[in-house]
């Protein structure tokens, strides 16, 4: 029988065996981090966590000495002052927390908090999936915040709000109230006019009707001049610009109702559509106000993604190493970078050497090595070596700031696609104000009691509401339906673009492929079985940081290996049961190589002479053909910063006709360029910081969860898992979206087109065509609702 | 008929309460997280050791 993991779910491998009491009872773990993580769950009194949740946690992860190591960064006045809010010994911040996934997760992150001294008031905001924290900073560090969430399995850290958050927020709130007044006032004017309408209390006498009408009045004010605030200034913006928006026949028929309404009770004679007019506004601001909850949601999701993690330098003053900020860092000044360290400016070697890896900046993937006097460049992170450096240029004037510096440009010239319902109920509205003045004009000539009331029926019956509702309504259902897939759209209308894509730029290193070694064969021309052989490679491989080391890491390594040595560039030795083994490139061997194993590029050597070769290659993500296959009506092209070989190969392997090689995010850019001047709508698919452009130039963009902070930050969809299939999942929801999307539209239009004539001619009243509008709203949100299955 | 002539203003009076509190309530961030609190009422703090009333875990199946 297949156990799962007590904590986050997942089937607990036969051979692993880690074991907590939890809730009084012996649970199963499929990992040590698991593990501690419900450890240190249960140490603190909050096992009830277990009882209260209603979804497994996410998997825990391991290492957390590192982590903790990079949290003290945290500490760092000059970061504090950049993200905390300090009154006196009180500091605020706002953490992103991310493993939140149901109300417990909350509730237990709360109570873990409140255990620690100094802690003033803490906020989790599950939805959010974000924490407001205050604390005294007199008695504690925001590192020890931090550290305390990381070891019950959740991972907080600073970020950097949306731009126009904030003003999202404010309008959010806006809207609810707006949208509450109105709602309660329509219900108490419903309740007044409705019996009255339909004379439910046999015979009211006039006297009662105009108490009645002075009461509705004194009710819809409020609903006109406060929660219909929001119509008045957008048709004023519109009519500024000299377009005619959809709420300028909206403000039209509210005007006109509500004065004639107003003469009609002071003058205690004719018709007045008070309730008409509440249910109306709450009609429309319940739609708004589910469009822009809608975006306010994904803002916050995508500000999410960019959580902030400062890159740290050691600086060498003397004899004297201190961490500090990369930022801060100056011309002139040494550094020293150790082996796995990521480089954190632009600066030339003077003393060590070391093997880099660049593929986020160039996407070449094999290690570069580099030598006292060459450059290295923010960005790359060192593999192997320690190396002091000397800036040559401060984190503003890098490489890696230049390529955002791009990017920031990039955003700010792609080209925008206005969408179809803007564009067309642009005319639409031209044409209702045309007609509802001709009816008018006209019904003046029939009967001119009746003339204003068929203007407004006109104006209401067609008021293009639903159409409004049409795009967002379907486009937040296909977002939804796509989130659950674990793809994240941060902006909407990228899917209205994704149907007329016809060009498509792959970017391979990390993309097409996983980015790292894999040992895909094992040519072994003795007896001895493949794994033996692995096990001694494995073994003497654990000591070296090196990116073909980590390809070993998978297997088995049971030996213990003495006299460890690493060549920079060649290989590793060491002595395992008293014999030498020598692992490495062919020219590390003591031996030629025969043409057998000529197609491997890591042999393994003992005191008797060769004993086997590898083959180890960046492996294709799974099911990249299937892809490719399905791409196939559009134009792909792989486009890519490594070395021409590799890429000819990539391409010929998955069957894409066009390639380009060595290309710098310059070029890239420019190619995306070309392809947008020759007409074609380009999707861009990418992850590495030179990505970063590209994607911001694209009509969509396209990046996965493990790519760089610079890619997520301008892709417009980022998928979660890293499952670059689920690209087909995405093709086809946005088809699906857009037939919903123009369906939604010929049936706004339709029924417009049948109401249209029936209120010109006067058998439409004001209360009929507001319910009619309604109805045809509702119908266009529950078509749009099919596109969450 | 007189007492509509009280009654509908005592209405809006309430009405008018209504608005009130729930103006108060966008106000004091009581809509931010609604998925949060509907079932904050369940996690009560004052039973230590163990809930009177234990949600359906969805470990129990596993086993």
């Amino acid at each position: 029988m297949l156990v799962k993991c007590f904590h986050c779910g997942l089937h607990v491998a036969p051979q692993h065996n880690y074991h907590t009491n939890v809730l009084g009872k012996r649970q199963s773990f499929c990992c040590p981090g698991c593990c501690a993580v419900a450890d240190a769950i249960v140490n603190n009194g909050l096992e009830d966590y277990y009882h209260y949740r209603s979804e497994f946690a996410e998997k825990a992860s391991e290492n957390e000495d590192e982590l903790l190591q990079k949290l003290k960064v945290f500490d760092d006045d000059s970061i504090l002052q950049e993200f905390v809010e300090s009154q006196d010994d009180a500091s605020e911040i706002q953490l992103t927390i991310s493993g939140i996934n149901c109300a417990a997760c909350g509730w237990l992150i709360e109570k873990q908090l409140a255990k620690l001294n100094g802690i003033m008031k803490v906020g989790v905001n599950v939805s959010a999936r974000r924490a407001s924290v205050t604390w005294n900073n007199q008695q504690l560090k925001l590192s020890q915040i931090l550290s305390h969430i990381d070891k019950i399995g959740y991972h907080a850290k600073p970020f950097q709000p949306e731009q126009h958050e904030a003003t999202f927020r404010q309008e959010n709130k806006a809207f609810l109230k707006r949208l509450g007044l109105a709602g309660l006032m329509t219900m108490q004017v419903m309740m007044l006019n409705v019996g009255a309408f339909f004379d439910l209390f046999g015979h009211i006498d006039p006297q009662t009707k105009q108490y009645f009408n002075w009461i509705s009045l004194l009710l819809t004010t409020p609903v006109i001049v406060y929660s219909a605030s929001e119509f008045y200034t957008s048709a004023i913006r519109g009519l500024r610009a000299h377009t005619f928006n959809m709420d300028v026949p909206i403000v039209l028929a509210l005007g006109i109702t509500y004065i004639s309404g107003v003469f009609a009770t002071a003058q205690n004679t004719g018709q007045t559509y008070f309730e008409s007019l509440c249910m109306f506004v709450f009609l429309l601001l319940v739609s708004r106000y589910l469009e822009h909850s809608a975006r306010y949601k994904a803002a916050q999701a995508s500000a999410n993604m960019l959580e902030y993690m400062p890159t740290t330098a050691t600086l060498i003053e003397g004899d004297v190493l201190t961490p500090v900020l990369a930022k801060s860092l100056k011309v002139q000044q040494l550094v020293l970078v150790k082996a796995g360290e990521l480089v954190p400016v632009d600066g030339i070697i003077i003393q060590g050497q070391g093997q880099l890896d660049q593929a986020m900046l160039t996407g070449e993937f094999d290690l570069i090595s580099k030598y006292t006097g060459d450059q290295v460049l923010a960005g790359s992170l060192n593999q192997l070596g320690t190396l002091t450096v000397r800036v040559t240029a401060s984190l503003q004037h890098s490489t890696l700031n230049q390529i955002s510096k791009l990017q920031t440009q990039a955003m700010s010239t792609k080209p925008r696609i206005a969408s179809l319902a803007d564009r067309f109920s642009q005319y639409f509205v031209v044409v209702v104000l045309l007609i509802s003045c001709i009816s008018y004009v006209v019904w003046q000539q029939i009967d001119s009691s009746q003339a204003l009331w068929v203007m407004v029926a006109v104006l209401i019956a067609t008021c293009p509401c639903a159409l409004g509702l049409a795009t967002p309504s379907a486009l937040s259902c296909a977002i939804a339906n796509l989130n659950s897939k674990g793809v994240l759209l941060k902006r909407g209308d990228a899917l209205e673009q994704i149907t007329l894509v016809d060009w498509i730029g792959l970017d391979k290193t990390g993309t097409l492929t996983e980015g790292k070694f894999t040992i895909t064969q094992c040519i072994n021309p003795s007896k001895q079985p493949d794994s033996d052989y692995l096990e001694i490679a494995a073994s003497i491989e654990q000591y070296s940081s090196h990116p073909i080391a980590r390809a070993f890491s998978l297997y088995e390594s049971p030996f213990t290996v003495t006299d460890f040595q690493s060549e920079m560039g060649k290989g590793v030795s060491g002595i395992i049961e008293g014999i030498f083994y020598k692992l490495g490139a062919a020219s590390f061997m003591d031996i030629p190589v025969p043409n057998s194993m000529s197609a491997c590029n890591v042999f393994l050597q003992s005191d008797n002479g060769l004993l086997c070769g590898f083959l180890l290659t960046d492996k294709l993500r799974p099911k990249g053909t299937a892809l490719i296959n399905a791409l196939k009506p559009y134009n792909v092209n792989l486009i890519s910063g490594d070395i021409a070989p590799i890429v000819k190969s990539v391409a010929a392997e998955l069957g894409i006709n066009n390639w380009l090689a060595e290309q710098s995010p310059k070029d890239k850019l420019q190619t995306i360029k070309d392809a947008q001047s020759n007409n074609h709508v380009v999707l861009m698919v990418g992850d590495g910081i030179n990505d970063g452009p590209v994607l911001a130039q694209a009509d969509v963009s396209i990046t996965l969860g493990a790519g760089s902070d610079l890619a997520k930050s301008s892709a417009d969809i980022v998928l979660l898992d890293n499952e670059l299939v689920k690209l087909q999942t995405i093709f086809s929801i946005a088809a699906r979206c857009k037939t919903k999307i123009k369906q939604n539209i010929g049936w706004a239009i339709g029924y417009n087109l049948l109401i249209l004539p029936l209120a010109v001619m006067g058998l439409l009243s004001p209360w009929m065509a507001v319910l009619g509008m309604s109805l045809s709203s509702l119908i266009v949100v529950v078509n749009s609702t099919r596109l969450l299955k | 008929m007189s007492s509509i002539y009280v009654l509908i203003p005592l209405a809006i009076l309430l009405v008018s309460i209504a608005i009130g509190v729930f103006f108060w309530a966008v106000k004091s961030n009581q809509f931010e997280d609604l998925e949060r609190h509907g079932s904050s009422i369940l996690f009560d703090d004052d039973l230590p050791k163990k809930p009177s009333k234990p949600q359906p875990d969805p470990n129990k199946s596993d086993e």
